[in-house]
């Protein structure tokens, strides 16, 4: 257990002390006060109401979920994994104590923790903005339910991204690959909508499921083994990769 | 005598057929075992594999009596190295790659990374980043990093690379003094055969893939004028067979 701790802590303090993920934060936030303060003027100066308050929370995750939160997740995991084997900083991590199993462990819980703090950012910042876009009355509950949801489908893609980065060699071609196997999911969900619901990438906003006033709960179940599955087999494959990878 | 390492039929073979081949020997407590041989013998091969960087084709590596297959963990706890050159993360510290090493042990506190700083003289640069150092530092610290954990097996493949000479004989003085002090065994690889000679007590020489014989300095300095001949005459007897 210590071995695992010691791995997923020293992650998470790699990944704050790298420029890029301040950077990454930085993006989302003006990325979120940009939609603010359009949503606002165009709300109290043209008089089109373009969300009420829960909405904006929502439209803003809509719209993250599907674009910069998965391309900075990519970012992190391509790093953790891809570009700490061609920098060759690996070898200070699989050197210690920690069986690599542990240490693939701990690398993916950092990533997921990446992962839950630019919801958790995204949320409050845009709960936040709601206050000033149109009044108090919104429900926090259902705002909190989606962000939660929101999680699995993009952990699945930094699964995905991990799994890719430990076939790649270099860090431009798992990114490159990342970004390929992305929108040939969306354009087979676009595709064939028949076999949609089994493509991760149309699991992205799954979470709109639970916010009708009709909660189909059959399909809930059969989305959330789907995405379990997608857990299971790219977390499963990627250290498959991982362990046997010679450095 | 008890074995602090164990190498049994090592081979890993690469596409090019270079590699190593059937590599046994063993390197008991308190040892400074040299690994000598030209560049492209396999010595980072089999080092690697040692510290499990690598999988072997066949055989197998014990550390303290742990195989390095089956139980990495406990292998490798009492184990510090350095392989090839050193790569901190450029990123952090010198103090903060140190915290990071340290985070796999238990007892490790700030006073002993200052400690360790401090014996490969870089105290007083542990708050400077890295990718500012040069190559003579990277080494020292990857050699702190090493030793952080008071390790009683030290692996090192060429510890000498990129420092000074002053650098060379503070660190030859700190093998030796490690060895003497706190019975650390060592497992050195190196192709300066002067440094192999002044540091080692037991020799093993690898010359393509292959292990050409193992002997305590004493012995070979007794049967030949230096070590470089007795080198030179191992490698002959095998060029010719």
């Amino acid at each position: 257990m210590q071995a695992l701790k010691a791995v997923y802590i020293n992650e998470l303090y790699k990944i704050s002390k790298k420029k890029k993920v301040v950077v990454s934060f930085i993006l989302t936030l003006a990325a979120v006060i940009i939609a603010a303060i359009i949503a606002f003027c165009l709300n109290s100066f043209a008089g089109i109401r373009v969300t009420g308050s829960s909405e904006f929370s929502l439209l803003v995750l809509s719209v993250l979920s599907y674009t910069l939160i998965p391309l900075f997740t990519a970012f992190i995991c391509i790093d953790m994994f891809g570009g700490e084997f061609v920098e060759q900083t690996m070898k200070l991590t699989l050197t210690r104590p920690a069986s690599r199993f542990k240490v693939f462990t701990g690398k993916v819980l950092a990533a997921a923790s990446f992962i839950i703090a630019n919801l958790l950012m995204v949320m409050i910042l845009s709960v936040t903005a709601s206050f000033f876009i149109n009044g108090t009355s919104f429900n926090i509950l259902k705002i909190i339910l989606s962000y939660v949801l929101a999680f699995f489908p993009i952990f699945v893609f930094a699964l995905m991204v991990i799994l890719i980065t430990n076939c790649t060699k270099g860090t431009t071609s798992a990114f490159m690959l990342s970004v390929l196997v992305f929108l040939l999911f969306t354009g087979l969900g676009i595709a064939f909508p028949y076999y949609k619901s089994f493509l991760f990438t149309s699991l992205f906003d799954w979470y709109k499921l639970f916010l009708g006033s009709y909660i189909n709960i059959y399909k809930i179940i059969r989305n959330f083994f789907i995405l379990c599955g997608y857990c299971i087999m790219l977390f499963g494959l990627g250290y498959y990769l991982f362990e046997k990878k010679d450095l | 005598m008890d074995k602090a390492i164990v190498i049994e039929n090592l081979s890993k073979m690469y596409k090019n057929n270079r590699g190593i081949q059937d590599i046994s020997l063993e390197v008991n407590r308190g040892d400074i075992f040299g690994f000598l041989g030209p560049n492209g013998a396999g010595k980072t091969t089999a080092m690697k594999i040692m510290v499990g960087l690598m999988k072997p084709d066949k055989g197998d590596v014990r550390i303290n009596g742990y195989s390095i297959l089956d139980d990495y963990e406990n292998a490798i706890r009492n184990v510090g190295c350095i392989i090839e050159s050193v790569i901190p993360y450029p990123y952090l510290t010198a103090y903060e790659n140190m915290k990071i090493c340290s985070r796999y042990y238990e007892n490790i506190n700030d006073s002993r990374i200052d400690e360790c700083l401090e014996l490969v003289g870089l105290l007083k640069y542990k708050n400077e980043r890295i990718k500012n150092y040069s190559l003579g530092m990277k080494q020292r610290i990857g050699i702190a990093m090493s030793i952080l954990s008071k390790p009683q097996i030290l692996i090192l493949d060429e510890p000498l690379n990129g420092l000074d000479i002053e650098g060379m004989v503070e660190i030859r003085n700190l093998i030796l003094n490690m060895s003497n002090e706190y019975k650390t065994t060592f497992f050195i690889s190196s192709h300066l055969i002067h440094d192999i000679e002044l540091t080692c007590n037991k020799i093993g020489i690898l010359y393509n893939g292959r292990l050409l014989g193992v002997d305590s300095t004493d012995n070979i300095l007794k049967n030949y004028s230096s070590l470089e001949n007795y080198y030179l005459s191992e490698v002959d007897v095998n060029a010719g067979s």
